[in-house]
């Protein structure tokens, strides 16, 4: 029987997902971290930490810092590889009934390849994130997401080797956000996902030296939210498919924005960090929200953006 | 979860002692533990700052945690403003917590600076963990300055000796407490002897070295910035030594904060 609720239901490349709440990669471990503070099983999908094909130790500490309503990160991706990912992490976030989607990240095209490969055969995971936008790390990273020929090959070999649903994770660090969107449509991406952070720094200036042992960092939380949500927009009317909005979204408030601009879905990043049911709270709201618009699909609230305020 | 401030006292210069009254579903902290605490009306600062537990009560009426702590940015600075009657956010308790010894004879306890909240914790558990027997509980302060001993009365309650050291004189020894402590370190070279020891990362690092091939357990609680407190975001790192037991890195807020002095690698 269904509840008396609004459909919440959504298709985000061909993996339908009960509700348009996702935990945004990298902020939300590998699941097992956030179970004790919330229904896990509620999420519309789990998001994972990045994987790469070798284990990789990441960057040396000091590795984030605060800045005004948002924080630097230059983690750089460390991680125990592919083959631990499907063998230690994937089993525990499988006893949930939430689907789960893996966050890839490479240095050739060839590491991309190759972790597609193990994790679709790996049968645990029931879509691919392919990460073309890390600012933190020294090789790979935004080379992918800001060449437009990189770009296309990533996508093509990717979507090639699975049949998984293939969402592509672009970079904002670029001139024209909505010309690399393009162009991974192009190659056959189901989806795209935006923003990744933004390139930023720090200084220390009574050592003048920077906060960060990387130097530079990604920024995230509420000081992107306006630059994530005008990139979003711009890039859904460019796109046929799925926009997944991310980028400073605290609550349901936020995530509305970006689902009324065009995003088929919203991820929770820096959010968790500091309400780790952050996620779970932005799901009833936006039921909530729903509700008190009398709205009982949220397919017909995604996109209904007027522009020119011709409602007023 | 919300809690609600009972108590928000300037102690001395820069040192405030926190009072927060907690809904009963707040687990009893272990000490070591710690809480992320914000003020839930601010998105800047955002995130939660992590504070060792000082206190903690639970009886019939109320659950209250209590934070010791030192003004050093913006984060410290605001919460030093808010008043009784405000609501701060207060997540954990988190991490892992200090291994404690019943059967202990000699306990000691290092402390530098603001590392004595924490450190307060633990000692007031040994106290009621060694009531029945003779344990000697033995505390080593060290502060810039007489009236940086924050919390001082409070120690010398429930540990059977305090020594002191300032760096310009004015209590106790002169210099380092590390160099104090060395100097006494052949009294607690036995198996039944347990060090705690909290502190800024030079104090650890020199601890480190004075216990460098010495089998007696020694136990330290170490701090790094904190984003989620919970192990997701990976930003707490430290390095450990080969053969620390646990991969080459250890989140401090899920791994620690407690770890055996040996296991850290100090680059
Ligand atoms: C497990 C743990 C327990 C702690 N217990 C206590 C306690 O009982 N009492 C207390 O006063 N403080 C404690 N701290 C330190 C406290 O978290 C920091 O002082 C606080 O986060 C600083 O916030 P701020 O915004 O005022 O400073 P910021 O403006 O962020 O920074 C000011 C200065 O403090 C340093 N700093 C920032 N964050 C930390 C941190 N997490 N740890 C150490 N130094 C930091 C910065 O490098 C900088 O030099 C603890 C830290 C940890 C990790
Ligand atoms: C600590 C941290 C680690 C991250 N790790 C990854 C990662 O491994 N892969 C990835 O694609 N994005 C990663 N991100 C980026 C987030 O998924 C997200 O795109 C970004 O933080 C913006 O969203 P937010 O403002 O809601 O946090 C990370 C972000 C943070 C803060
Ligand atoms: S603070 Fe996020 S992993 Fe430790």
């Amino acid at each position: 029987m269904k509840n008396a609720g609004p459909e919440m239901q959504v298709d985000i490349g061909g993996l339908i997902i009960k509700n348009p709440v996702l935990t945004a990669s990298g902020t939300f471990g590998y699941g097992s971290e956030y179970v004790p503070y919330l229904d896990i099983t509620r999420l519309g999908a789990i998001i994972a930490k990045g994987v790469s094909l070798e284990p990789r130790a990441g960057n040396k500490p000091p590795r984030i810092m605060e800045t005004p309503c948002g924080m630097l990160n230059a983690i750089g991706l460390e991680n125990p590889g592919v083959h631990v990912f499907i063998k230690e992490k994937l089993p525990f976030l499988r006893q949930f009934s939430v689907p789960v989607i893996a966050n890839v990240f490479g240095e050739t095209i060839d590491d991309f390849k190759r972790v597609t490969e193990l994790l679709s055969e790996s049968k645990g995971v029931d879509g691919l994130e392919i990460n073309i936008s890390c600012p933190n790390v020294k090789k790979g990273g935004t080379i992918f997401g800001s060449d437009p020929d990189m770009a296309l090959a990533v996508t093509r070999e990717v979507k090639r080797l699975t049949d998984l649903p293939v969402i592509i994770k672009l970079t904002p660090n670029v001139t024209d956000i909505c010309l690399i969107a393009e162009t991974v449509e192009e190659g056959g991406a189901d989806a795209v996902s935006l923003i990744n952070t933004l390139t930023g720094m720090s200084v220390d200036i009574e050592r003048r030296i920077p906060h960060l042992a990387n130097v530079t960092g990604g920024l995230s939380g509420p000081a992107v939210k306006p630059i994530a949500l005008r990139m979003v927009w711009q890039v859904a009317k460019r796109v046929k498919i799925p926009v997944i909005g991310i980028g400073g979204i605290m609550n349901a408030s936020d995530a509305l924005e970006f689902l009324i601009v065009g995003a088929r879905a919203v991820q929770i990043g820096t959010a968790n960090f500091i309400n780790p049911s952050a996620t779970t709270d932005i799901i009833d709201g936006i039921e909530d929200y729903l509700k008190r618009h009398n709205i009982d699909d949220i397919n017909d609230l995604i996109g209904t953006f007027d522009e020119e305020g011709k409602a007023c | 979860m919300n809690g609600k401030i009972v108590r928000n006292e300037q102690i001395s210069a820069g040192h405030f002692l926190l009072r927060v009254k907690l809904a009963e579903s707040f687990k009893t902290p272990m000490p070591g533990q710690f809480v992320m605490m914000r003020d839930p009306g601010r998105i800047d600062p955002l995130l939660g700052r992590p504070f060792g537990v000082y206190g903690f009560e639970r009886s019939q009426e109320e659950v209250t945690v209590e934070i010791l702590y030192k003004v050093v940015g913006k984060g410290t600075l605001l919460l030093s403003k808010l008043r009784e009657g405000d609501f701060v956010v207060v997540l954990g308790p988190y991490g892992r917590a200090f291994d404690t010894h019943p059967e202990a004879g000699k306990v000691v306890f290092i402390c530098g600076g603001i590392g004595v909240a924490p450190i307060t914790y633990l000692a007031e558990h040994y106290r009621s963990l060694t009531a029945a027997r003779d344990a000697e509980l033995i505390c080593y302060y060290g502060a810039s300055k007489a009236e940086n001993l924050v919390g001082i009365k409070e120690l010398k309650r429930i540990c059977g000796r305090v020594i002191t050291s300032t760096d310009d004189g004015s209590h106790g020894f002169q210099g380092l407490i590390t160099e104090r402590f060395s100097a006494d370190i052949s009294l607690y070279d036995t198996g039944s002897s347990k060090i705690y020891a909290c502190g800024p990362r030079s104090m650890l690092k020199e601890l480190s070295e004075l216990m460098a091939g010495s089998s007696v357990f020694c136990q330290i609680l170490m701090e790094e910035r904190m984003a989620c407190g919970v192990g997701a975001c990976l930003g707490c790192t430290v390095l450990l030594k080969d053969g620390g037991g646990r991969g080459e890195r250890a989140r401090v807020c899920v791994d620690g904060p407690v770890f055996d002095i040996g296991d850290i690698h100090w680059g």
